[in-house]
């Protein structure tokens, strides 16, 4: 099993340090060069106990609940522990000592100094000193033999005594280290370490191996090496058991050997190679505390683990149960000094690691674990409450048995419990900070600072319109907050004497009071709160939650069925989460409930479970800007409520996606739905942000976890359905009777028919016909409609006919007040820019123009409505038909309300530069533009459908003047595949020059401005004749009786007709109606002329779609078949 | 908010600010541009210090709003959304001028840090030539964010002996070469990295001295060096 090394953290400042642990194992206790002694309860332990000193430490040993301490003043000095109280000198040197150790009893220490001398001292009386002279240069560590005969010394003079303690001897002496003239240029600070126990062997490190002397003998028995040490060892200590040795590296490298076998165990690097300078194995369990000169603290775990049979092992434990069960009660007992979170997951590991040797060796059986399991379980808690009486007898550990961790777990395989969550105010850092944010959300900031000098809460808000920055002073130590718009909520935990409380400032109100506190009931302790519009809520540990109003009534109270993990609230809406059970294997096991607490009370959420990434926590929960439910979670994925499908959880963004580094993070402070922002603080190497300096907020995008977005199809699928799921709160909030944005809803139902409309020319293109009618499903009436178009028009007549049936199918759905139509169809045509009915005149309009003339001209075309509805009066009563010039003359109805809208959308500011050149580039974006505005109305748009597919019947009824092709065109439109993109602002008369050319822009609003064929020319002149020989023609009619006669013509004449369709037509047409334009309709042109810049201003303010999208679009949508 | 109420708004404000003779920057373009006076009352191709200082004001930094407002179409451009609490950039003179108003937090450019202006001046010290700076604007930019935000940077004391040391040795650097240029009788000489402040500190009076000397060195007739010394 590996052992598990959990990440260093920061224990003093850099330099040397040293570790150990107190005799029973519960605490760390660690000394660094900045003078203090820190006493860890373990290595989650962020507020460690520190009791300082002297100005530097050099050493600390502790036995007995004495601490001993080597410091820069030269002496060696007992503090009490854990108080820290100073208990006296017990020797002084010339110089500061480098090491102190205890003897195995505790009753002496000895140290050795820097000025070349060791002296043991007995640790009640000082005055009983001996001192050991011999050593040429400093003394480097010692080490006490186990049985109090003999000490050993290591030294810069590069050798290592042993002496005898009585006569103060030297026994023996080897030649081992390098020389040198100080410890800081030692290469290894040579900390030795004597066998516990028999105290049969003496381990010395010397370079790269560990010497193990023989007692009594002193002759070298062996030597302990490993391939991975390439640098000098530091430090050698053994286990309390005396079966195992771990020595540290200057390299950053930590070896365990099992010293029976010579074998090495475990090998470990630090993890950023910095020299160790401190070990100590718990006394009981398999852990190695370290410490390198930069001063951090690491943990090893689970070392040691028996990996082999033992039956030496069993046999001990048979012998010790008392030491066993003590140990285990002891652990049970410290329990609360140990963080729920980290212990129960070092016995999670400790129980995986077990089944991995059992499925890595499923033949071999584990006598040992079978043995002592077997007994575990066969033991009766009497007896072990019994042993546990044995408690205080702490000396019975000197020879605990090493791999106890193992064995003492009672036999259990199954899924380990997860520790719950404790409860948080989302947005805040943790709680034992000194500076800490209480709060960050999208109204402003709460800090706390909690020093010295001040305990106080600052409290900024973003928009300073809302109220002033203000400064509190915290003395209740409130460590809950949260901000809204009209009050500042605040609580605090129960202490001895004062109940938890409730403290709201809300600085909206009207009155002078805007103050109140809310004492909750004895022994209930608030754990959460949240804000919402005119009500306040806490989760008391009660399992309740409590509503206020804002001004301080009480108002509902109801239970929840756990403990609360967090509140959010927003609106009406109340997000409560709590833990549903248990979580097993690190998981979470959350459940949520949503609720309304407006007019009409109600539970959207009934505590459904909450989706979260496994192994991992919730850290955020929230509401976005817009009201939807939100929560992050350890992983940093960010999921959103879809109320859209049954109110399901949505992942809308992976944040770990964009952190650098592994331990990087975000940390969330909002959520905008529009503009779709994930606002967060990224936190380099760590999860939360400190108070200074001020982080700034960085702007994530989201991105729905579609699959293949980098294909284009995917790309589009996953914006669509964004879309789809960052409007829904649209619906949501005008079902609740909020006011909502007309103009956002729009955008986003243009910007979902727009993908739909991409993603159906891209299914059309892969020839993939049964998925362009289930995305044309998805689309709206009019979108079908343009598809029909699309789909006739690349000659995929069979996807047109099922198209058409089912908008047909669709219309018959909505059809609901056909009578209506023609109001309707003014009322629509108030919102429309005039584009999409211009379309309905494709025959009596003029060929060849670009996107930016067609805006400059549409005034000509209304000033020609003006003239035909004098004209053709009649044409008013005649029904719109797709021919019919009548469909102009409507329009006169159109252009004010048209005008009305574009200017109240457009802005007057003279500098406003055109929000994109690029829009006038991309013509499909026009198209689509009107299209959507067209998606508002319904039911008429149903008879048009029909309209527009009559062409595709027609057609193969259509002479042919010049080309199949151009029969096409003078139907559907012509087709130049690169049209669209050549557009460039052309004056009039260039691009009528260049009219043989046939520059299409788009399929919609250029479909009337197509070059027209010989045909539609002559159709022109004659139409009066037809409609005068028969009245009673409709246009369809009237065109195929056009038609007919024009077939009649010779084919002289025909080609005159085509000469001039190909020539003069634009001149002819757009100049004689110029010219045709009586004096007194220029000025009504003029006035066209600037409400037609109004609406290019308009146009032009459409959102760029991206072009090369955009051109691959057209591309391939204007490519002939 | 109407967003031209908003754009209305803010506007009214930059002119009550001219209007109460503080110096608005709002409309100090249109000051600057009239002030530069008829031609030929300087010498061609010189600037004042406050006209690169303007230049330097259509520099970005970004911001922290503590309002909200639209979009704002302005003749450069248009800025903002203003969302409070979320950072934006906008060019300096709009900086100032919220930060003076009290509507924003101002956020220092990345290299106005202690420990970059360390690094960078000790390269200037160290090098003979000049070093690129980080920003074309250094000390233009260091004056007016030092002068008006000094609140929003950290350590601003020591940035600013940073940037005046840097500016110091590239000053002298300056001076040497002109020196050496002069005494060389160099007719042509390439400074590269020299920022529009630093060339027009030197560059008037070194065009203007080495006209007088090369007058001198001509043997001008004495009716016209006369008239130079009227100068």
């Amino acid at each position: 099993m590996p052992p598990a090394a959990r990440p260093m953290r920061y224990g003093h400042t850099e330099g040397h340090t040293e570790v150990c642990f107190d005799d029973s194992g519960s605490c760390i206790v660690t000394c660094g060069s900045d003078g203090d002694v820190r006493i860890w309860e373990n290595l989650d332990d962020d507020d460690p106990k520190s009791i300082n000193v002297g100005e530097k430490a050099y050493s600390c040993a502790l036995k007995n609940g004495r601490l001993i301490t080597a410091v820069s003043n030269n002496t060696v000095q007992i503090h009490t522990f854990p108080e820290g109280a100073p208990d006296g000198i017990l020797t002084r040197f010339t110089t500061n000592a480098n090491h102190v150790v205890f003897n195995s009893d505790g009753t002496k220490i000895a140290a050795g100094s820097s000025d070349f001398m060791v002296k043991v001292v007995e640790v009640t009386d000082s005055s009983k000193q001996k001192t050991f002279r011999g050593h040429d240069a400093p003394v480097l560590s010692l080490t006490f033999d186990p049985k109090d005969v003999f000490l050993a010394s290591a030294s810069c003079d590069g050798s290592v005594r042993v002496w005898k303690i009585a006569d103060q001897t030297c026994v023996t002496s080897w030649l081992l280290l390098q020389k040198c003239n100080d410890v800081i240029n030692a290469k290894s600070i040579c900390r030795l370490g004597w066998q516990p126990g028999s105290g049969k062997l003496l381990a010395v490190p010397v370079d790269k191996v560990i010497k193990l002397y023989r007692r009594e003998t002193w002759d070298n028995q062996f030597d302990l090496s490993d391939t991975s040490i390439t640098q000098p060892l530091n430090v050698v200590v053994w286990s309390p058991c005396g079966r195992y040795l771990a020595a540290g590296s200057v390299d950053g490298s930590i070896v365990v050997w099992k010293v029976e076998t010579q074998e090495c165990i475990e090998r470990m690097k630090h993890e950023k190679k910095y020299t160790i300078c401190g070990l100590a194995w718990h006394p009981k369990y398999g852990q190695i505390a370290y410490t390198d000169t930069e001063g951090n603290l690491g943990l090893l775990e689970n070392i040691g683990d028996g990996k082999k049979p033992d039956d030496k092992v069993a046999s001990a434990v048979t012998k010790g149960y008392d030491d066993l069960f003590d140990g285990e009660d002891d652990d049970y007992l410290n329990g609360d000094m140990i963080e729920p979170q980290s212990s129960p997951k070092a016995v999670a590991n400790e129980e995986d690691g077990g089944d991995d040797d059992d499925d890595l060796m499923p033949t071999s059986v584990h006598p040992r674990q079978t043995v002592i399991d077997d007994d575990d379980n066969s033991l009766d808690i009497g007896l072990i409450k019994a042993n546990s009486t044995v408690l205080d007898k702490e000396d019975d550990y000197d020879d605990p048995v090493l791999p106890a961790s193992s064995t003492q777990q009672p036999l259990y395989d199954g899924p380990m419990p997860t520790p719950k969550q404790k409860p948080f105010q989302s947005g805040s850092t943790p709680v034992h900070l000194m500076h800490r944010f209480m709060l960050w959300n999208s109204v402003g900031i709460v800090r706390c600072y909690n020093d010295e000098q001040d305990n106080a809460i600052d409290i900024e808000f973003h928009d300073t319109s809302i109220h002033h920055a203000t400064h509190l002073p915290n003395s209740l130590s409130h460590t809950m907050a949260d901000l809204s718009t009209e009050a500042i909520l605040l609580a605090c935990e129960s202490t001895e004497e004062l109940a938890s409380k409730l403290h709201c400032i809300h600085f909206s109100s009207w009155d002078a009071n805007k103050e109140w506190t809310v004492d909750m009931p004895e022994d209930e302790d608030i754990e959460a709160i949240c804000l919402g519009q005119g009500w306040a809520a806490c989760a008391t540990s009660a399992l309740l939650v409590r509503v206020f109003t804002v001004g301080g009534v009480q108002k509902e109270i109801f239970s929840i069925p756990g403990p609360v993990v967090s509140m959010a609230g927003h609106g009406d809406q109340l997000m409560i989460i709590y833990h549903r059970g248990t979580g097993f294997d690190g998981d979470q096991c959350l459940g949520v409930q949503l609720l309304e607490l407006g007019k009409k009370k109600k539970q959207v959420l009934h505590g459904d479970p909450l989706s979260l990434t496994k192994k991992s926590y919730l850290t955020w929960v929230g509401f976005s800007a817009e009201g939807t439910p939100c929560y992050v979670d350890s992983e940093g994925i960010v999921r959103m409520l879809n109320r859209g499908l049954g109110n399901t959880w949505i992942p809308v963004c992976n944040m770990r996606e964009h952190c650098k580094g592994k331990s990087d993070h975000y940390w969330v402070v909002g959520i905008h739905e529009n503009p779709q922002q994930l606002r967060c603080i990224p936190c380099k190497g760590a999860r939360f942000p400190p108070t200074l300096p001020r982080p700034a907020v960085a702007i994530l995008s989201f991105k729905l976890p579609y699959c293949q977005v980098m294909t284009e199809k995917g790309q589009m699928e996953e914006q669509y359905w964004r879309s789809v799921v960052f409007h829904s709160h649209v619906d949501y909030l005008s079902r609740n009777g909020y006011e909502i944005n007309e103009n956002a809803k729009n955008q986003s139902a243009k910007e979902q028919q727009e993908l739909l409309m991409k993603l159906f020319a891209l299914s059309c293109k892969l020839e993939r016909e049964f998925r362009c009618v289930e995305i044309a499903d998805l689309m709206t009436q009019n979108v079908v409609n343009l598809a029909i178009k699309y789909a006739s028009r690349s000659r995929r007549l069979n996807l047109a006919q099922r198209l058409s049936e089912m908008a047909v199918e669709k219309a018959s759905e909505l059809a609901t007040a056909q009578e209506e139509e023609e109001e309707e169809e003014e009322d629509f045509r108030n919102h429309l820019n005039a584009g999409y009915s211009n379309s309905a005149t494709e025959w009596s309009r003029l060929p060849v123009r670009n996107i930016q003339q067609d805006q400059e001209m549409e005034d000509a075309e209304e000033a020609d409505a003006y003239e035909e509805a004098e004209e053709t009066p009649e044409a008013h009563k005649q029904r719109p038909s797709l021919f019919s010039r009548g469909v102009v003359s409507r329009e006169v109805t159109a252009p004010k309300p048209a005008v009305i809208a574009s200017s109240s959308q457009g802005r007057v500011n003279p500098f406003k530069v055109s929000s994109n050149k690029k829009d006038q580039v991309v013509s499909s974006a026009n198209v689509l533009d009107s299209m959507s505005k067209n998606a508002k109305k319904t039911p008429s748009s149903s008879s048009r459908v029909v309209n527009n597919q009559k062409p595709s019947v027609i057609k193969p009824l259509i002479p042919k003047p010049k080309s199949k092709q151009a029969s096409a065109a003078s139907f559907f439109q012509v087709r130049t595949p690169n049209s669209s993109e050549k557009i460039v602002e052309e004056k009039e008369e260039k691009v009528e020059n260049e009219s043989p050319v046939v520059k299409v822009a788009a399929q919609e609003n250029t479909e009337n401005k197509r070059p027209r064929t010989g045909f539609q020319l002559w159709l022109e002149e004659n139409r009066a004749n037809i409609l005068t020989d028969n009245p009673d023609l409709n246009e369809t009619e009237v065109i195929k009786e056009g038609m007919s006669q024009f077939r009649m013509l010779s084919s002289e004449e025909r080609m005159v007709w085509t000469e001039k369709a190909k020539g003069g037509t634009v001149n002819d047409s757009t100049e004689a109606k110029k010219r045709k334009r009586p004096a007194a309709g220029e000025d009504e042109g003029k006035k066209n002329q600037e409400e037609k810049s109004e609406d290019l201003n308009l146009s032009k303010k459409i959102k760029p779609l991206d072009q090369s999208t955009n051109v691959r679009l057209s591309a391939f949508a204007f490519k002939q078949s | 908010m109407d967003p031209a109420a908003g754009s209305g708004t803010l506007w009214a404000g930059l002119r009550r600010r001219s209007a109460n003779g503080e110096g608005g920057r709002g409309t100090r373009r249109v000051r600057v541009r009239c002030r530069r006076g008829p031609p030929g009352c300087r010498a061609p191709g010189t600037m004042e210090p406050a006209e690169a200082e303007f230049l330097a004001e259509k520099e970005l930094v970004t911001i922290v709003p503590n309002f909200s407002l639209d979009r704002i179409h302005l003749i450069g451009g248009d800025l903002g959304p203003f969302n409070p609490g979320l950072p934006v950039e906008v060019p300096v003179w709009l900086a100032i001028n919220l930060k003076q108003r009290q509507k924003c937090r101002l956020i220092p450019p990345e290299w106005m840090d202690v420990e970059k202006l360390e690094e960078i001046r000790d390269q200037e010290r160290k090098e003979d030539t000049f070093t690129p700076m980080p920003s074309p604007y250094y000390m233009e930019l260091t004056k007016l964010l030092l002068n008006y935000a000094s609140d929003n940077i950290p350590k601003a004391d020591e940035i600013r002996t940073l940037v005046k040391d840097t500016w110091d040795t590239r000053i002298a650097k300056l001076r040497l070469s002109a020196d050496s240029f002069v005494k060389q009788q160099e007719a042509h000489a390439k400074l590269d990295n020299l920022t529009l402040m630093e060339i027009n500190t030197i560059g008037t009076f070194l065009t203007q001295a080495l006209d007088h000397m090369y007058k001198l060195r001509t043997n001008l007739q004495p009716g016209e060096s006369a008239q130079s010394q009227d100068f």
